[in-house]
Order: C-alpha cells, then sequence, then structure tokens
C-alpha cells in the first residue's frame, strides 16, 4: 500500500545545509566526530534496510561487507601511500570486493528459508572474522594497525562534508532505487515471495540485486569508518557492526529509509550519553543490555519504528473511514 | 431430535481474506448433515472454523448448547468434536498403532472397547498394526483416520471429502463404514461426490462464494434439477 | 595410534558437548518451527551457573543439578516472554531470539563479573588412565558417557511414552495433533524448557573441560550447534547426534593436523549439505 506521506524534498534541503554549514559555525570537536559518527552508521543503516526493510531478508552476516571496506581503504592507504586518489582507488576496490562476495554468498544461500539464511550468514561473517584474525601479515589481527590518512582530511571538518555529501548521494540513490520498478519487484517478495514467483518473477535474482546492493554500500560504509578512526582492526568485522545496523534499522523503522538515519542518530546519541555516564554509575558500562531489552521490545510492541509509526498514523488520519477488508472475489461478481 | 451443532452467520478471514461470509446450518443429533458446493466455495474452511483452526471474525458456533467460537482447538476437540481432514492428517512416521495412541486422551476401558469397535470396523487397520502411517495406501489412511477422530466418544464428527482420491471399491467401504458410525454419532460430511453424498445424507446444506445459499432434507435436493445445476453442475 | 585414539577421544567429547545443545535445537526447530538464536545465551548461563554452584558447595553433583535447573527457568521464561509473543512470525522470531541472546550474555556480566571465570575438574573425575602408550582423560571420557545416556533417555521418551509420541506427532503435523484435543502449546513449553536444560547441562559439563567460562562462548559454540542441526537435519534427534560427532571429530583432527582450516571445514561441511541437500542429512518428517 502506498502512503501519501513522503519525506519532503524541501525539508531534508534544509536540513542538509543546516547539518553542511554546522562545523562552520560552532567549533565542538566532540559534535563533529559524533555527527561524523552518526552519518558513517546511517549509510550503513541504509544497506541494511534495503534487506530487511524492502526484501525482508534477515542477514547476520553484513559486518562482513562493512570490514571489507574498511580493510580495503586502511591496506591500501597504509600500503600504497596516503593520497585521495589511493582513497578513492581503496573505496572503489573494497566495493567491487563486497559486490562479488556478496553476488556469490546471495546466489548459493538466498534460495533457502530465512532461518538458514539468517544462519549461514552468521557462519560465514564468522569465518571472515576468523580469517582476518588469522591472517596476521595482512591484517595485524585484533591488534589492527593505524595508518596516515590522506593530507586533504587532516582537517575534519573536509571529512564531516564528504561524509554528508556521501550519506546524502547514498539516500537519494537508494531512494530512487527502492522506487523504481526493481525496488517494487523487492517490496513484492518481502510481502509475499510465493505469489511474486507465481507471477512470473524470478525472485532470486531480484533478492541477489538487493544483497549485492546492500553489500556495496556497506563497504562504501566501512571505507569512510576506516579513515575516520585512522585505524583498523577485526572489530569491524564482528558482530556488534551487525547489531548495530539491525538496531538502528528496527528503531529507525525498517522499509522507510529515513528511519535508519534516526535510528543511527538515536543509537549513537544515546550510545555516547550512557557510556558518559558509566563513570558515575558502572551498570551503564553494560549499557549495551538497554539497547537489547529496548530491541527486544520494539520488536514485539513497535515492529514499525519511530518513522513507520509515524507514517502509519498519518497515513490511518487520513483514511480513517476506509475499510480494510478484502472480500475474496466472488465468482458472480467475476462473470459481470 | 435435538440440535448438537448450530453455525450461525460465520464470516471467517484467512491472512487479509474474507472466506466465509455468512455460513449457516444445523447438524441434528444422529444425523448426517452434508456439506455441498463447489470447488473452493468455503466448505473446508466451515468445518476448519469450527474446529476452531481457523476462528471465525464474526459470528457463533454452539456446540451442546455451549459457544465454541473463540475456544482454543484442544478444547473444542476434547469438549467432543473429532475432525478428519481432507489430506487425512495422518502421523507418517508413526505406526498404525502410535497414530491411534496419540489420539486416545483416555485410555481407560471405554476407550479401549472403541478401539476394538474401529478395528472390528477397518479390520485392516489391525492388519497393518506396525505399519507406519505414511507407508498405508489412501483409502487406509482414510479409514485411520476416522478410527483416530472416533476412537475418544466423539459426539460429533466432521469428516472432509473421504471419498477424495479412492477407488470406488474403496470408497464403497469408505462409505460403509460412514454408516455403521453413524448408529454412535452425528457426522457433518464435506463431499463432492453427490451420489455418495445424497445416498448416507439426512441434510443437506448449500455453500456457494463463501454464503449458504440453501439448506433441507436430502430428499428435496435430490428432487430439485435447478439448485443441483446452478450449483453443483450436475443434472 | 595413540595419537589418533586420543584425537578420537577429544572429537568424540566435544562432539556430545554440541549434541547437547543442538539436541535441543533441533527439537525446538522440528516442533515449533522456531530456530532459537539465544539458545547459546542458555548454555553459557549454564557454565556460569555451574561453576557459581560448584564454588559454593564444592559438589558437583550440585552444580549438574544447580546449572539444569537454572536452565529450565531460563527455559521457562524465554518461551513465555520472547517466543510466544512471535509466534509464527520468522522474521520477528530471528530478530528477537538474536535480542535476546544479547541481553542474556550481557547479563552474565552484570551477575558473574565480565572477567572470564575458571572453573575446576572435580577431583573425582580429574586425571587419567594409562592404558599401554593410550593416556584417556578421566573428564572427557565422562563427557561421552554422559552425551550417551542423555541420547539413550531421550530417545527412549520420543520413542516409547505417550509425551514422546506427542512432540513427533506434533513435528510432522502440528494442526491435526491439536484437533485431536491436545493442547500443543504445553507441549512447546515442556519442549523448550527440555531443551533449555540439555544446553544448560552442556554449558556445565563444558566448564572443567575447557578450564575457563566466558560469555562469548554461547555464541561461538551455539554456531557450531547450528551447523550440526543444519547437517544433521532440522527436528531430527538422532541426526544431531551424528553431525555433532561429525562436527566434533572433524574439529579435533583438523586442529591436529590443519589447524588453519579446522572451523572453515565445517563451514564446508554445512555449505555442501545447505546446497546439494537442505534438507540435512536427517530428515524428521513424513
Amino acid at each position: 500500500m502506498k502512503t501519501k506521506f513522503q519525506v519532503n524534498n524541501g525539508i531534508l534541503i534544509v536540513i542538509v545545509a543546516a547539518l553542511a554549514v554546522f562545523p562552520f559555525v560552532s567549533d565542538s570537536r566532540t559534535w563533529t566526530i559524533l555527527l561524523t559518527q552518526i552519518f558513517i552508521f546511517s549509510i550503513l543503516a541504509m544497506s541494511y534496510d534495503i534487506l530487511l526493510g524492502y526484501t525482508g531478508i534477515v542477514s547476520f552476516g553484513h559486518a562482513m561487507f562493512f570490514g571489507m571496506g574498511a580493510y580495503a581503504t586502511a591496506i591500501m592507504l597504509n600500503r600504497i601511500e596516503p593520497t585521495l586518489g589511493v582513497f578513492f582507488l581503496s573505496i572503489a576496490v573494497g566495493m567491487v570486493i563486497a559486490g562479488i562476495l556478496s553476488f556469490l554468498i546471495g546466489l548459493l544461500t538466498l534460495r533457502l528459508k530465512s532461518h538458514f539464511f539468517a544462519m549461514l550468514t552468521m557462519a560465514v561473517s564468522g569465518l571472515f572474522l576468523v580469517l582476518a584474525e588469522k591472517w596476521r601479515t595482512l591484517t595485524q589481527g585484533n591488534d589492527g594497525f593505524t595508518f596516515r590518512a590522506p593530507e586533504f582530511f587532516k582537517d575534519r571538518m573536509m571529512f564531516y562534508l564528504l561524509v554528508l555529501a556521501c550519506l546524502v548521494l547514498v539516500y537519494f540513490f537508494l531512494r530512487r532505487f527502492v522506487n523504481s520498478p526493481l525496488g517494487r519487484v523487492l517490496i513484492a517478495v518481502r510481502e509475499n515471495e510465493q505469489r511474486t514467483k507465481s507471477l512470473g518473477f524470478q525472485t532470486l535474482h531480484y533478492k541477489v540485486i538487493a544483497s549485492v546492493i546492500a553489500g556495496v554500500v556497506a563497504s562504501l560504509a566501512g571505507s569512510l569508518y576506516a579513515i575516520s578512526l585512522r585505524f583498523v582492526n577485526t572489530s569491524v568485522l564482528t558482530m556488534e557492526i551487525t547489531l548495530d545496523a539491525l538496531l538502528m534499522t528496527i528503531i529507525g523503522g525498517v522499509g522507510t529509509l529515513i528511519g535508519p538515519i534516526i535510528g543511527a542518530g538515536v543509537i549513537e546519541l544515546a550510545q555516547h550519553y550512557l557510556s558518559g555516564l558509566a563513570k558515575d554509575y558502572p551498570i551503564f558500562e553494560r549499557w549495551i543490555i538497554f539497547f537489547g531489552i529496548i530491541y527486544i521490545l520494539a520488536v514485539i510492541f513497535f515492529p514499525k519504528g519511530i518513522v513507520g509509526t509515524i507514517r502509519y498514523a498519518y497515513w490511518k488520519r487520513k483514511n480513517n473511514d476506509l475499510k480494510v477488508d478484502v472480500p475474496a472475489p466472488k465468482r458472480k461478481e467475476l462473470i459481470k | 431430535m435435538s440440535i448438537l451443532l448450530k453455525v450461525d452467520n460465520i464470516h471467517t478471514h484467512i491472512g487479509q481474506y474474507h472466506i466465509l461470509q455468512g455460513v449457516s446450518f444445523e447438524a441434528k443429533e444422529g444425523e448426517v448433515s452434508v456439506l455441498l458446493g463447489r470447488n473452493g466455495a468455503g466448505k473446508t474452511t466451515t468445518l476448519k472454523t469450527i474446529m476452531g483452526l481457523t476462528p471465525a471474525t464474526s459470528g457463533t458456533v454452539t456446540f451442546l448448547n455451549e459457544g465454541i467460537t473463540k475456544n482454543a482447538t484442544h478444547h473444542i476437540a476434547s469438549n467432543g468434536i473429532g475432525y478428519v481432514p481432507e489430506d487425512q492428517g495422518i502421523f507418517g512416521a508413526l505406526t498404525v498403532e502410535e497414530n491411534l495412541k496419540v489420539a486416545m486422551r483416555k485410555e481407560d476401558d471405554a476407550a479401549r472397547e472403541r478401539q476394538e469397535y474401529v478395528l472390528e470396523l477397518f479390520p485392516d487397520l489391525k492388519k497393518y498394526w506396525k505399519k507406519e502411517g505414511g507407508h498405508l495406501s489412501g483409502g487406509q489412511k482414510q479409514m485411520l483416520s476416522m478410527a483416530r477422530a472416533f476412537i475418544n466418544d466423539s459426539k460429533l464428527l466432521l469428516i472432509d471429502e473421504p471419498s477424495k482420491g479412492l477407488a470406488p471399491v474403496v470408497i464403497e467401504k469408505v462409505m460403509e463404514a460412514i454408516v455403521e458410525m453413524k448408529k454412535q454419532t452425528t457426522i457433518i460430511l464435506v463431499e463432492q461426490n453427490f451420489i455418495m453424498a445424497s445416498r448416507i445424507g439426512d441434510t443437506y446444506t448449500l455453500i456457494d462464494d463463501g454464503e449458504t445459499v440453501q439448506s433441507g432434507q436430502m430428499s428435496e435436493l435430490v428432487q430439485n434439477e435447478e439448485l443441483k445445476r446452478q450449483y453443483l453442475g450436475i443434472g | 595410534m595413540e595419537l589418533i585414539i586420543n584425537l578420537l577421544i577429544n572429537g568424540l567429547a566435544t562432539g556430545m558437548l554440541i549434541f547437547l545443545l543442538a539436541a535441543g535445537l533441533t527439537l525446538i526447530f522440528g516442533l515449533m518451527d522456531v530456530l532459537n538464536f539465544a539458545h547459546g545465551g542458555l548454555f553459557a548461563w549454564g557454565a556460569f551457573s555451574g561453576v557459581w554452584f560448584y564454588g559454593l558447595t564444592n559438589s558437583f553433583t550440585v552444580a549438574i543439578i544447580g546449572a539444569i535447573l537454572t536452565g529450565i527457568v531460563l527455559g521457562f521464561i524465554t518461551e513465555k516472554l520472547i517466543i510466544t509473543p512471535v509466534y509464527g512470525n520468522h522474521i520477528q522470531q530471528i530478530l528477537i531470539t538474536l535480542g535476546f541472546m544479547i541481553v542474556l550474555s550481557e547479563m552474565l556480566k552484570v551477575v558473574f563479573g565480565p572477567n572470564q571465570l575458571a572453573a575446576k575438574t572435580p577431583p573425582l573425575l580429574s586425571g587419567s588412565w594409562e592404558i599401554g602408550d593410550v593416556i584417556i582423560i578421566k573428564y572427557r571420557l565422562f563427557i561421552i558417557i554422559v552425551g550417551l545416556i542423555v541420547f539413550g533417555v531421550f530417545q527412549f521418551i520420543l520413542k516409547r511414552t505417550k509425551i514422546g509420541l506427542i512432540v513427533r506427532a506434533g513435528v510432522m503435523n502440528k494442526e491435526m495433533v491439536q484437533a485431536l484435543g491436545i493442547n500443543i502449546k504445553q507441549v512447546f513449553l515442556y519442549v523448550f524448557m527440555a531443551g533449555a536444560a540439555l544446553a544448560a547441562l552442556g554449558g556445565a559439563l563444558m566448564a572443567p573441560y575447557s578450564g575457563v567460562v566466558y560469555a562469548e562462548m554461547g555464541m561461538e559454540f551455539a554456531i557450531l550447534a547450528f551447523i550440526v542441526v543444519v547437517i544433521g537435519g532440522m527436528g531430527s534427534f538422532p541426526g544431531s547426534l551424528l553431525a555433532a560427532i561429525l562436527v566434533g571429530l572433524a574439529g579435533s583432527f583438523m586442529a591436529y593436523y590443519v589447524p588453519a582450516l579446522s572451523l572453515a571445514v565445517n563451514m564446508m561441511l554445512m555449505a555442501i549439505v545447505l546446497i546439494f541437500r537442505p534438507q540435512g542429512l536427517f530428515t524428521a518428517k513424513g
């Protein structure tokens, strides 16, 4: 069902403009860094939304693609030279590897039922984590390594603006994608895969396309993440990254694109403040428990997330008198 | 004769689809009531709604003067309604013996007596006592399923298309068994095979497009060529 | 020769521990169609509570019983609070059980502290026997025996008792079981609690075997158990035993001969099974 409520482009432009001038008016380093972090995770969460929200696939291995991007960028900047050219090249390399990888994995596993797929992605990404731990000559394992970022990013502001630009581009690209005929088929797959199949769509192809796009975008987020830290270790491949993406998407609202961005903001801010509180209240060292509980409650009681719930309320108000009852077609009517 | 089960204007949704749109009928004690209608008319859904497997969204089902519309399936079954689904619902990896054992709620003398009775009724089951349900023939599965529903002193049996996919000789056997069971219990039968339905049915209810079209005595329907042609495509 | 026997015993012991975890997983999946991503959390809770009870009473028997009770209680809570609300919705189930897994392992850190705990082997079971050149570590043999006993008991229950028949019938056709007057939700709860108890028992046995317990062990073993459940066939109890032994042995021999491949081998086994025989090597249905 198409909702009339769409995020108004005008409002979006105002928000983006405000965010773009933010570092020029505020000299808070903390905020610049925090916002950069939020933007990066927004990109990751949006890519996850393509899977969970638009195609109805639960992957527990999304960190794999994020890590791929992070390692591609870190290793290339470290081994070749820390220039902008190499940086962009490394993003492309990460995306290509992530694309090929997600294509292969998708082809092999997406025909399986949701349970198996979730399990298999979890196991494959676990395998990559072990691989990264073991292949120390390349990754230096859990210790990780620092590297020099291109000169251009010495100024945090430049990096901030680049990430913001990436976020905006990815958002419009993905929005274009989900509203395209292809994206519509994905939604049909989510709603009822069997029926979509019987309409003659090779649903596997569409699911693979969705998983490749999600993988490629996640890799971009990984590349940016590596630069933001100027450091990489195996934590970029852990389940925690996947969980962050999952949580942001669910809290913000699955299948809305804008939701995951809001989710990323909420989670990153909450994480920031809660771990700040831990100094005074040790229980907050385990802040992830609160997230776990909120997440469980959200899945049970709030499955539409922030944006989904607002949209639904809006849609309901507009269609108050609409009776939602689909009678099975009657033969008499069909004959008429 | 008293009314055992009364279905009053039930509506049932499956997913977003409104399948039953007003089905009503009564089953009198000791009779065989037949639900007739084309494929997809809503006969199976009616049985499932009585059983609580696809609960009605509105309307009422009354059994033994007690509303059971919203009851859980296992309550409905233990209240005394036995169900023989269209696919017979045999547990394929369990033997005939085990299939009956799962069904038997109380293992007392009365239950054992009934077991003896059904085994007399269906001697094949005794012959294949230790055989896995999945390896039985279609007719044997049908008999096992009926025996299983009957074994618990069921006051009412819902039997969904017992003749489906069976050879004429076997259909004859199944029919004889239903006639025999009728002496002890009340039966609601869904049947496409009109010859069989008209021979063992006392009353009929015609369902079309999820609605009751007409109910009455089976003998009247046999005479009514117009009704038969319009809704059953025969005559 | 002695090396092979030692690797064999190692593999079997690990296999039995994985089996205890996978057995519950496979029964719960077969009957309820729920893949419980929180199952590893129950395993870790069994391990921690076992160590805790052992420290408290110095009796390994009490430790095992305490761990099993912890598993049963947690299983009850999980089924009522986490599984029932989203019953029938696969995506929500997957998401919510994973969330509960995180809560369970973080709660471990809250209750028992964030560091790993050392686990002692009870004196009676420590040490080893020497038979010729072969050294058999007592505790490993103990695990194998316990695993086999558990398998025997559960196999007996499933094959010979009424509740076992109902569970097997439920795996094949849930609707029909209800239509025969059986409250399947009650059966679900029992099976879930039994599965949780097995996982907790596995954890409690694991603790002295590995010497330490830590919160992440739940997830690590759960992945192995998932692999086992896939290889053995979802819902097949004997299948999970055979697959668990296979995975245990593959892990033990690979760790010795080709250490780099030890995890990859299991993954590859699973991938091959999923691609060519997605229903697993054994099937429970029909």
